[in-house]
């Protein structure tokens, strides 16, 4: 698929992950050009995709918040700001196993959302909820694999089409959401039957 | 976006309304085959008129979907005509014009007219078409178009919202079962979109809650209603090659008035 970002310049802040680093090759491939000074049309924050140990994503936080007033001050132009949070589906589905980084995931989700609500209509702002990603796993953790539907990891590029589709100049009404590419496992944790 | 859906049979039900039409003509302008079904046979025709394609890529049939006999014979006209059904939008809906009032008050008859329609048609319809779907084993897409009612709960339209929500529910229950079957299932839930229905009651001068849309709009950050355009994008890319791993889901395509509470 194709989006239309010509002339659209982005920005990536955060971890510097496999995934992170297609999306910046994907936008560059549909037409936005990397800018590392001034306003950014497109911010994309970066959070540790792979269930672990809890982290600190305030520095993903401050400049979420930073480049989000930067883009509504620029002011009128209806979604022209875009803000994508690249999350683990654990966002809104808690892992057992890790407490600490399904809150923090959790809380990068409650932020994004209320973002988005205090930057209307200016700027959009959405999350990718990455399932079990690439195999060994780039995202999400080998245990989602039992009760997801489509019985295989998604693909780097899968998730990175869904991004685009986010970030699409013509998905103007498309504000406050998470978008899951994970294969139904956020729907079927329920029970691997 | 722009994608390529290389000659795949589309069937849309309740296609001559705002959002069906919508839904139509982004197919169609990425190589779909779009099937324009509703229940009003003369409305789903002069729309069809209107597609690029032409008799080779367009078709326009009479499905009531609220009418098991309706949609076997609909859905046999498509495989007689294009021999396929690759994609298929439950988008027909109907909710109360004339009955908004809290359930204790509800007619039963008009429950009834709405779940028939909303929740047993869209069953009626999935099974019809997903049985040439599979049998074909070529895989598949269904979008269920749900509301923003199903998500978060409105007042006066018990009916709807119960029927919105069901189809939330059903969206991922589908997923988990067509899944291994190569069919994946998602839903978009509209915020409040123009459409002949919401002008009717919101965003015309004499509408029936018109001196209540300055308030209705302080909850949806974006402070305006959606166009059909803005939901048909997100169908579109659900029906596309791209979306391979996302199944189960539900978006909301509303404006950010289900991102949480705007006071
Ligand atoms: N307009 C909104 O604000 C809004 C918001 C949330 C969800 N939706 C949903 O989006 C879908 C489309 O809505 P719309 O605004 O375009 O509505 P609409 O009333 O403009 O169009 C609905 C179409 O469905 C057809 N239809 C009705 N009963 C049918 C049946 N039994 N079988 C086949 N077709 C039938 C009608 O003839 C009409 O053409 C519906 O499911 C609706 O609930 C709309």
């Amino acid at each position: 698929m194709r989006v239309d970002l010509d002339r659209q310049g982005f920005a990536i802040g955060g971890e510097n992950t496999a995934v992170s680093r297609a999306l910046a090759a994907a936008l560059l491939d549909n037409g936005a050009a990397e800018i590392r000074a001034g306003i950014s049309d497109i911010l994309i924050l970066s959070l540790p995709l792979c269930p672990g140990p809890g982290f600190d994503w305030s520095a993903q936080k401050a400049l979420a918040r930073e480049a989000g007033a930067a883009m509504q001050a620029r002011g009128p132009g209806e979604g022209r700001g875009r803000i994508l949070f690249l999350l683990s589906a654990a966002a809104a589905l808690p892992l057992r196993r890790f407490p600490d980084y399904s809150a923090d995931m959790a809380a990068a989700l409650a932020f994004m959302r209320a973002l988005a609500m205090q930057l209307a209509p200016e700027v959009r702002v959405n999350a990718l909820g990455a399932g079990l990603i690439g195999d060994p796993p780039l995202a999400g953790d080998p245990a989602m694999l039992r009760h997801a539907a489509l019985e295989r990891p998604g693909t780097i590029s899968e998730l990175v089409d869904a991004a685009l589709f986010l970030l699409d100049p013509r998905a103007t009404y498309l504000t406050g959401q998470m978008l899951s590419v994970d294969g139904s496992w956020s729907v079927g944790y329920g029970r691997n039957f | 976006m722009q994608t390529e859906l290389d000659g795949r049979v589309a069937i849309v039900t309740g296609a001559a309304g705002a959002i069906g039409r919508a839904i139509c003509r982004r197919l169609a302008e990425n190589g779909a085959r779009v099937v324009v079904s509703d229940v009003v046979e003369g409305a789903a025709q002069a729309f069809a008129a209107t597609l690029p394609g032409g008799a080779d890529r367009v078709m326009a049939c009479r499905i009531d979907i609220a009418d098991p006999q309706s949609v076997e014979s609909g859905v046999a006209d498509v495989l007689r005509r294009f021999g396929q059904v690759d994609i298929l939008v439950n988008n027909a809906g109907i909710n109360t014009q004339a009955h908004r009032v809290p359930i204790d008050a509800f007619p039963p008859s008009e429950w009834d007219r709405i779940l028939r329609v909303d929740l047993d048609g869209t069953y009626f319809m999935s099974r019809a078409a997903l049985a040439p779907m599979l049998a074909r084993g070529a895989g598949g897409r269904v979008v269920n178009i749900a509301s923003v009612v199903g998500l978060a709960a409105l007042r006066l339209q018990s009916s709807f919202v119960a029927a919105k929500a069901a189809l939330v529910h059903l969206t991922r229950a589908m997923a988990l079962e067509l899944g291994p079957r190569g069919v994946l299932v998602n839903g978009v839930a509209p915020g409040s979109v123009l459409s002949e229905g919401t002008r009717a009651l919101f965003y015309s001068p004499d509408g029936s809650f018109a001196g209540r849309t300055a308030e209705f709009m302080d909850h949806v950050p974006m402070r305006r209603p959606g166009t059909p355009e803005e939901i048909a994008e997100a169908v579109l890319f659900l029906s596309a090659p791209e979306s391979s791993y996302v199944t189960g889901q539900v978006l909301a395509v509303d404006g950010g008035w289900t991102a949480g509470s705007a006071f």
